[in-house]
């Protein structure tokens, strides 16, 4: 690679180009005719990506109207995961938050579909940074997520579907459905899950704690200062058309 | 020389549509391009990669800067980047202090950076459209990381999603390599950052867990 710090030096090696094509969303809602809910489901995946002080109240009123059809818009977004190829992985994970979002018991069965569905083979195999199989558990560790909420709300569905996949081959997906099962279901619940545990040699999962950023070790980040002197301030963070989020 | 396409959806949680209504702003343009690497890197951010079109967010450069902005003000104290501080705010510096030349490539699908030594990064085309915009600040530290003279050391634990064995791991969490910066960083975006919603900061969560779950040999013993 030809090291270039000048952008008028005769450059032999020639860059990359790209060709970027835009579609207005990636799904598709072949399943479904409601126009208006679609947009909703759009909206508020949308704004899952918020940026600025309102990010979130935006969000959260992006929410609201799907959590009163909740429902419905379970199928409706369970039914658009299963259209999404494969390889969409933001936009898979941004549905099955969606589905934990609505906190509705009927997303229990989605969500469990999700975390059964067998993960396909590793499509970077050469990789060390990006991995199509972490993707993939990220996927289901959030549909984790979804089933832990439902338990803490005292579903009892998603505390059987959480000891279910407590001996899920993928160590994610079980420190995920342990540690949740162990905050929110009843006695019987843990007593069950230590039994098992037990009986699989998969105790060690018990001792993975989950802690406050605060108290972990932190990165000691400091090689050398930089002195203030030639230190250059970034401008303040709300320079942008923020009021438009 | 390669070409490339890409097909990108204009709605979705990537969080590119907010924060690129926000980095389009020549005092956050000057900012991003005299600080993170792209300067004097103008010829690899032409040609389709957004330099003519540095606003327009279905292009790289605009998404790198959305990646730029939440590395810069994710901390709610963002003009502290004391070492002293945490990852999210002291995050910007070590970038800043360790990528010189930022420079974009289509790539081949099997990396989303690499670090080249000399403080140069290449960015490819997964950094760009599979990374959401805090996911993009987490890659920035930890090819930094690499550029600060941690290489990784160690190969992924059996039943890694990274791949049993292979190498590519961090060897613990207090080796303090390029993994635990990453993951650090997410965890704090999780746990403090500011100016995003709820979904982003749990995705970084879900991979920030998977990272500690998957790319040391030795597991922490700790979860987000």
């Amino acid at each position: 690679m030809v090291d270039r710090k000048s952008s008028d030096t005769p450059f032999l090696g020639g860059p990359d180009t790209l060709e970027a094509k835009v579609v207005e969303h990636p799904f598709s809602f072949a399943g479904s005719r409601d126009r208006e809910l679609n947009a909703l489901v759009v909206e508020a995946v949308n704004r899952m990506g918020g940026s600025g002080e309102h990010a979130e109240d935006r969000y959260q009123r992006a929410l609201a109207p799907l959590r009163e059809r909740a429902g419905e818009v379970v199928d409706v977004v369970f039914a658009e995961y299963e259209a999404q190829p494969e390889e969409s992985y933001l936009d898979r994970w941004s549905l099955v938050y969606l589905l934990s979002e609505l906190r509705d018991p009927g997303a229990v069965q989605p969500l469990n579909r999700i975390i059964t569905t067998r993960i396909p083979a590793e499509k970077a195999k050469e990789s060390h940074d990006t991995s199509t199989v972490t993707e993939e558990v990220m996927i289901r560790t959030t549909a984790v997520e979804g089933l832990v909420r439902l338990s803490a709300e005292g579903v009892e569905e998603a505390r059987k579907v959480l000891l279910r996949h407590a001996k899920h081959q993928r160590l994610s997906i079980r420190r995920a459905c342990v540690q949740g099962l162990m905050e929110t279901g009843e006695d019987a619940d843990r007593k069950e899950l230590r039994a098992l545990l037990k009986e699989r040699g998969d105790e060690g999962l018990l001792r993975i704690k989950r802690i406050d950023v605060r108290e972990a070790p932190q990165a000691i980040g400091g090689r050398f200062v930089v002195s203030p002197d030639v230190k250059r301030e970034p401008p303040p963070h709300d320079l942008g058309r923020e009021g438009e989020d | 020389m390669a070409t490339c396409t890409y097909t990108v959806p204009d709605k979705n949680a990537s969080g590119d549509n907010f924060y690129g209504g926000v980095i389009c702003n020549q005092a956050y343009v000057d900012y991003f391009w005299n600080t993170y690497g792209f300067s004097g890197n103008k010829v690899y951010w032409d040609d389709g990669w957004g330099w003519d079109d540095c606003c327009n967010t279905n292009k790289p450069l605009a998404r790198a800067f959305n990646g730029c902005y939440a590395l810069t003000y994710s901390a709610q104290d963002y003009l502290n980047d004391s070492y002293s501080s945490a990852i999210l705010n002291w995050g910007r510096r070590y970038v800043r202090e360790n990528i010189d030349d930022l420079r974009s490539f289509c790539g081949d699908g099997s990396a989303i950076a690499r670090a080249k030594g000399g403080g140069l990064v290449e960015v490819y085309l997964g950094f760009f459209y599979t990374k959401d915009v805090p996911g993009r600040a987490e890659t920035l530290i930890h090819e930094a990381r690499h550029q600060g003279g941690k290489p990784h050391n160690a190969n992924f634990p059996t039943g890694s999603t990274f791949g049993s064995g292979k190498s590519g791991a961090d060897s613990t969490w207090d080796y303090e390599g390029a993994w635990m910066y990453g993951a650090l960083y997410l965890w704090w975006y999780y746990a403090a950052g500011a100016r995003t919603t709820s979904a982003l900061r749990e995705r970084a969560r879900q991979r920030g867990n998977v990272v500690i779950d998957n790319a040391f040999a030795t597991h922490p013993g700790f979860s987000i």
